[in-house]
């Protein structure tokens, strides 16, 4: 039984790496532009689709190049669209951007079709690893080192650099980064796009294990705030602890009650919601409180 | 003088126009809705994991309805399209396309789930609804009503077809089914034909729909070490567990089966990942196909620029079967609709479509499919094993008598 316990909590830490990806780049933009943006699941779609596309026409090294053009994108979408929302009750920005969300599909259905398109992992990283119990892909274990080496990259980014110190600041009082001379608008801009990079870049990974298609943001969407709603909205840390939680918590119900594996995520939400309003982590903002 | 008599005569003519045009309709009403297009609902899902199968779906009904120069009854007829994103939602519009756009039949019904609900509703609203996808038994079983008819054959008469090829395997079995209707349908038949054989179900699991990793599903089959899988999963779930089944070695190691396939599923596995035998409706690339559905093919190839899925050919057939009946009928009413699906036949090479009186289900004969050994045309997947049964003659016995499905309209 312990072996098979094993197995399933490390194919649980590849599930929750995911969807700390996906609700990682969903906190940041929640925590610094007070955003709930419901179109985060298809920029997750956009890297898997523009990742599937340049492997197509250049090969597999391109696929660096997917969340980067969709960060531009999501740059485009803020200056265009979101920067109108900042004052706005929250309802309207969840309406524009679930209508954002909508284009996006449609738009990718239009070119790509809406049949699932084949996408396979690199030749390079087929095969298998076993230790002891343990049996692992190699693409797999690339997909968790991958998603260590961006959250070290984030953290690092957020919290030892100018830039990073900035947008913290401007996450807390907007007012007076402004008076310092900062120019908050352009870094609001950058901010969009790097939540926007970050789903794009768990589109890129998720692509060879999912289905690729127009619809596959639903998969990702849901779990993202179930995540982010439970490690505390706005928290680093807390999506990144929620996010594996999560991940393990549904591949263990597969074992001992697969029935469940759909709904145990929410139940869990619904239980922390209960206990700790504001998540694992989740600050006290007088922002939002 | 003359200007003025002049302005009288028009004056007069001006006026007897326009009472001419008021009481045109009263006089000859039939020349009035003549000119008016009979509309068809078509009910599918437009978003979603369905949405790729839906797509042809659509396409092939709207061929069938160009290949008629878009006229039924010799008057313009014309589609209208509505989504099913859930049952409640399917309903709802179901509503809507009788009480707003005036529809005089329904065709859609992709998801089971959606298709038993709309069944329920055509009857309420008594109009005739031709099921083009959902195989799920009830629907022309103990769910049956007088204004439904359904093409594709049913879960049970599906899993009676595949099973020997399961059971060649071996007899123990791990079902791994999607938690909803068709699934569900699935896991009771096949358990059923399990015990009958005096086979062992190693382990079941019902899975959530739109299931993004199915690593920890595949983790107990391989510890389960079962003779074979059998699947019930639909659409994009199925494509992902089949991606998945292979990234995680199991593809050729355990094999694997499932009723109901759609190209659309296994043309987004890829070759690499595709695996397992299957049932399946119709295959372009099938050499038997009659010389009709040859040109259907080519025609969906001429206009779509990809070759026709099956669902295009289940979307085709089925419109052709709702339009050749309103031909028949000569009337939009639904007693006189009913009784003229209930008389369709058109011949099919050495069998023939039609829809059987009682339950008003479509006998067509199945196609048992293996993936090729080694895929070289990226539409082009399967291998026809049978096509089942052998005999046209089994057909109505193969799908089983009215006491035995238990279908009471």
């Amino acid at each position: 039984m312990l072996d098979i316990l094993l197995s399933q909590t490390v194919s649980g830490l590849v599930l929750g790496g995911l969807y700390v990806l996906i609700a990682i780049g969903l906190s940041i933009i929640f925590g610094l532009l007070g955003i709930v943006n419901f179109a985060h699941g298809a920029f997750f779609t956009l890297g898997a689709y523009f990742a599937l596309s340049l492997v197509g026409a250049v090969g597999w090294p391109a696929v660096v190049l997917s969340p980067i053009i969709v960060g531009g994108i999501g740059m485009v979408a803020e200056r265009l669209l979101i920067r109108r929302l900042y004052d706005k009750e929250p309802l309207i920005s969840l309406i524009v951007t679930f209508a954002l969300a909508l284009l996006i599909e449609a738009t990718v259905r239009l070119i790509y079709g809406g049949i699932g398109q084949p996408f396979s992992p690199p030749p390079f990283m087929s095969g298998f690893l076993v230790w002891g119990p343990i049996l692992i892909t190699k693409y797999r274990v690339g997909v968790l080192a991958t998603t260590a080496m961006v959250l070290l990259l984030l953290w690092l980014f957020l919290e030892k650099t100018p830039f990073g110190r900035i947008l913290r600041a401007g996450s807390r009082d907007p007012e007076m980064v402004g008076l310092l001379g900062i120019n908050l608008p352009r870094v609001l801009t950058w901010v969009f796009g790097l939540g926007c990079a970050i789903s794009g870049i768990a589109g890129v990974l998720a692509a060879p294990l999912w289905t690729v298609t127009p619809a596959m943001a639903t998969n990702a969407i849901m779990p993202a705030f179930v995540v982010v709603a439970i490690g505390g909205l706005g928290s680093f840390a807390g999506a990144v602890i929620a996010g594996l939680l999560v991940g393990v918590v549904v591949a263990l119900t597969i074992q001992f009650w697969p029935e469940a594996s759909g709904a145990v995520m929410y139940l869990f939400m619904a239980l922390m919601l209960l206990l700790r309003p504001r998540g694992l982590l989740g600050d006290r903002w007088e922002r939002f409180e | 003088m003359a200007r003025n008599s002049g302005l009288l005569i028009k004056r007069r003519t001006t006026l007897l126009g326009v009472a001419g045009l008021a009481v045109a309709p009263f006089a000859a009403p039939h020349v009035a809705r003549a000119a008016d297009p009979i509309k068809i609902g078509l009910l599918l899902a437009k978003t979603g994991q369905i949405a790729g199968q839906t797509e042809y779906l659509a396409n092939g009904t709207m061929l069938a309805l160009e290949q008629r120069n878009n006229t039924v009854m010799g008057q313009p007829a014309e589609l209208v399209w509505l989504d099913e994103p859930t049952p409640q939602g399917a309903t709802q519009n179901m509503q809507k396309l009788v009480q707003e756009n005036k529809v005089c039949a329904v065709l859609g019904g992709a998801l089971s789930s959606n298709a038993l609900a709309e069944e329920a509703k055509a009857l309420e609203l008594k109009i005739p609804f031709v099921c083009n996808n959902a195989a799920a038994t009830d629907i022309t079983g103990k769910n049956c009503n007088r204004y439904t008819f359904r093409l594709n054959t049913p879960v049970a008469v599906q899993s009676r077809m595949l099973a020997p090829y399961a059971l060649s395997y071996g007899k123990k079995w791990y079902h791994i089914t999607a938690s909803f209707a068709f699934g569900q349908d699935i896991l009771r038949t096949s358990r059923e034909l399990l015990k009958v054989a005096g086979g062992t179900e190693v382990g079941v699991d019902e899975v959530p729909l739109n299931t993004a990793d199915f690593s920890s599903f595949i983790l107990k089959i391989r510890q389960a070490k079962p003779d074979v899988v059998v699947g019930g999963l639909s659409a994009g779930d199925l494509t992902t567990f089949l991606k998945q089944w292979n990234e995680l070695g199991m593809k050729g190691k355990i094999p694997f089966v499932e009723i109901a396939i759609g190209d659309t599923d296994i043309w987004g596995v890829g070759p690499e990942a595709a695996t397992g035998i299957f049932t399946k409706l119709w295959d372009a690339h099938n050499p038997n196909n009659p010389a009709e559905e040859k040109a259907f093919a080519d025609a969906y190839l001429k206009k779509y620029g990809k070759p026709a899925a099956d669902k295009a050919w289940m979307g085709w057939i089925t419109a052709r079967s709702l339009f050749e009946s309103l031909d028949a009928a000569k009337s939009t009413d639904a007693d006189k609709i009913i009784a003229a699906l209930e008389a369709w036949k058109v011949p099919a090479g050495n069998a023939s479509y039609s829809y059987r009186k009682f339950d008003h289900q479509m006998l067509v004969r199945n196609l048992a499919v293996a993936v090729k050994p080694k895929i070289t045309d990226k539409w082009d997947y399967f291998d026809v094993k049978a096509t089942l049964p052998e005999n046209p003659a089994e057909l109505d016995k193969v799908f089983g008598s009215q006491e035995e499905i238990g279908c009471k309209m």
